[in-house]
């Protein structure tokens, strides 16, 4: 199963991570290779079971796509991305622990939040999203590849604070189209944009 | 300011702050007294009544019924339906559907510890941390309500108080903690139910000790007494000092709140430190052991704490008692010198008793703190080894994490994180993972950080319950 990982990683993921594939220790960790159920199962205290967040600040990872799953918490584990607490988190995975998670959680079911929505406010995020966002999450959101995650049914307070940190950050936010968009967002219209998003299921 | 006061008593204090401590520690006679008074207190026996939970009460001859034909693999029992049981049962029959988990819990709701300090300072009410087990019912755990007090490690059986008796074929305690009121001359348990609330069962004793907050005078002093490690929670008397003075600031601000602690360090303590003075100036006082902080005798009817040097008087008194493993642990043999209980920390089973599994604050379980998230994490690994045994497998290599927050003002929360790995049948810390919240975290980090401890709760909680 192991090496399985690794063939499907050396076609899609980083040469880095290809090389960590190539060197992995199963027995580094003095109990053998830990399982991805295992591994992933530490998320949900703070992400839901199976990554489905009940909310609000804590976003739904569970079904997110995986080579973005594994670039943004490597980021993470190298420091290249802000955060308050994943940082120290992933630094206690190797790269390889860190691409079974994502496969692990890509393969999950996604949830989306099951509470009402503000309709204005949506409708207004609706048209600020059509505006600037659809290119790259296309379908209300629903779309999701390696460099933009799904949005649609996400926890609007969650996307709300990563938009607010993004435009804090500028241009140097990742990616850097995205950040282009959200430098012209004021308060107001990343609020409505996050609603939008959680109302799209 | 505070670290002024406290550099004073420190020079102040001679030597003899220190041997007070230890026999604190150490102090056996005492085991015997809060025993006795917890097996009466478990006497009291829960009526079918109190316990409509989920699709009904499945009794002990229902369930063997049940294992006519078929049969299921195995059956797996859980004690306690805390942050470490509830997970353990539920993770179990994810892995597993054919193993008949069966959860023994004496309470029909659980209140949860974690944020029972937002009670206090009104922040939010006992209703908002009270679950029931439906959601583990429709997931397939048999949910049986009553209280264990006795286990058979032998007959593999365990025996309710009123006198049911449970197979199993392995066994899985989450007990939790029992307070060791002998601990400090004076105390006892029914102080605490009337009069000195402990309040780290949250609970009845949660919502007197609000009350007595809401009835002492502007410039009353509270006391906090912090036990000595290990305990529950390590960074909740701090935490709770600081939801405390969360509500003097507005209503009696001229209040004075004294921790008063039997060690010299504690968890977070220099992010605590900071935030308490930034928030609430020099309103929270903190006594370290070697200051005269270590609390040996109390006079319920004066409200005066001695301490080996000097005593201190209080028109509130929040003591947290001395913990050990939980009495049903105890007295089961479980629990080794410490009074805690030894497992095989991959598998978390007893090392004194085969087929019994503990998780949680009863367990001694590495670098790992007695914390909610860290009773989630064992849950899942113990559930993975039980699976694996019932399998005919070897138990799987492990991974381990803990995260606590603590919310020190509305827009201010910090935290502690830690990834843990096996090493020599050891949990021991990652190393370069895991750590506080940075000294100098911006205004921005500290308000996220307590969103994302109220995101927590409820994450933990849903994966708990749901």
């Amino acid at each position: 199963m192991f090496a399985a990982r690794c063939r499907s990683s050396i076609r899609l993921l980083s040469p880095a991570l290809f090389l960590a594939c190539l060197l992995a220790v199963p027995a580094a960790w003095g109990g053998g290779v830990r399982s991805a159920d295992m591994l992933a199962h530490t998320c949900a205290g703070c992400h839901g079971t199976g990554g489905a967040s009940a909310g609000a600040a804590m976003p739904t990872i569970g079904g997110m796509e995986k080579i973005y799953l594994v670039n943004v918490l490597m980021d993470y584990k190298k420091g290249l991305r802000s955060s308050t607490i994943m940082g120290r988190i992933m630094r206690g995975y190797s790269e390889q622990e860190i691409a079974a998670i994502a496969s692990w959680l890509a393969d999950r079911p996604w949830v989306s939040t099951d509470r009402p929505v503000d309709g204005s406010l949506a409708h207004r995020g609706e048209l600020i999203h059509q505006e600037f966002c659809e290119t790259c999450h296309g379908d209300g959101g629903r779309g999701q590849d390696s460099k933009s995650p799904r949005l649609a049914g996400q926890w609007a307070p969650y996307i709300r604070y990563t938009l607010e940190s993004c435009r804090a950050k500028g241009l140097s936010c990742k990616t850097r189209q995205g950040a282009e968009r959200v430098l012209d967002l004021d308060d107001a219209d990343i609020d409505a944009l996050a609603h939008y998003y959680e109302s799209q299921k | 300011m505070t670290s002024r006061t406290i550099a004073t008593k420190t020079a102040a204090i001679p030597a003899i702050a220190q041997p007070p401590i230890e026999r604190s520690e150490g102090s056996e006679p005492s085991g015997s007294i809060s025993r006795r008074r917890l097996l009466t207190a478990s006497g009291a026996l829960l009526t079918a009544a109190t316990l409509g939970i989920g699709g009904g009460l499945i009794t002990p001859s229902r369930v063997r019924a049940q294992s006519s034909g078929a049969g299921p693999k195995a059956r797996v029992v859980v004690v306690g339906g805390g942050y470490g049981g509830a997970i353990a049962a539920k993770y179990l029959k994810l892995a597993e559907p054919d193993i008949r988990v069966t959860l023994i819990e004496r309470n029909p709701r659980y209140v949860s510890c974690p944020l029972s300090n937002e009670v206090l300072s009104g922040e939010r009410d006992l209703d908002s941390l009270t679950f029931d087990y439906r959601g583990l019912s429709r997931r397939g755990v048999a949910i049986m309500g009553d209280e264990i007090v006795a286990i058979d490690p032998d007959a593999h059986q365990i025996r309710g108080a009123g006198g049911a008796r449970y197979n199993y074929d392995k066994l899985i305690l989450s007990p939790g903690v029992s307070l060791d009121f002998a601990a400090i001359e004076g105390m006892s348990a029914e102080l605490a139910d009337t009069q000195i609330p402990h309040a780290w069962k949250a609970g009845p004793q949660t919502a007197l000790l609000r009350k007595q907050m809401q009835a002492m005078p502007d410039g009353g002093v509270v006391a906090i007494v912090a036990p000595p490690n290990p305990f529950r929670c390590p960074p909740g008397p701090y935490e709770r000092a600081a939801q405390m003075a969360m509500y003097f600031k507005h209503h009696k601000p001229k209040s004075k709140i004294l921790i008063l602690d039997a060690k010299d360090a504690f968890s977070k303590q220099g992010l605590f430190q900071a935030g308490w003075r930034e928030h609430y100036g020099d309103m929270i006082e903190w006594v370290s052991a070697a200051g005269g902080g270590a609390i040996e005798a109390i006079d319920a009817k004066s409200r005066t704490l001695s301490g080996a040097v000097e005593d201190f008087e209080a028109d509130v008194i929040n003591l947290i008692p001395h913990q050990r493993a939980a009495q049903l642990a105890v007295d089961a043999g479980l629990t080794d010198d410490s009074g805690w209980c030894p497992v095989n920390q991959q598998t978390f089973e007893s090392l004194l008793a085969a087929d019994i599994h503990i998780i949680g604050d009863a367990a001694i379980a590495g670098a790992m703190p007695k914390s909610g998230y860290a009773a989630n994490s064992q849950g899942k690994v113990c559930a993975a080894a039980v699976a694996a045994a019932i399998n005919g497998e070897a138990p799987p290599a492990t991974s381990y994490v803990n995260t606590c927050y603590s919310i020190l003002a509305h827009n201010h929360g910090i935290s502690v994180a830690g990834v843990y790995e096996l090493k020599d049948g050891n949990i021991v810390s990652v190393p370069g993972a895991g750590g506080l919240s940075p000294a100098d975290a911006d205004a921005r980090t500290r308000a996220m950080e307590a969103e994302y401890a109220i995101g927590w709760f409820r994450n933990i909680t849903s994966d708990m319950f749901t």
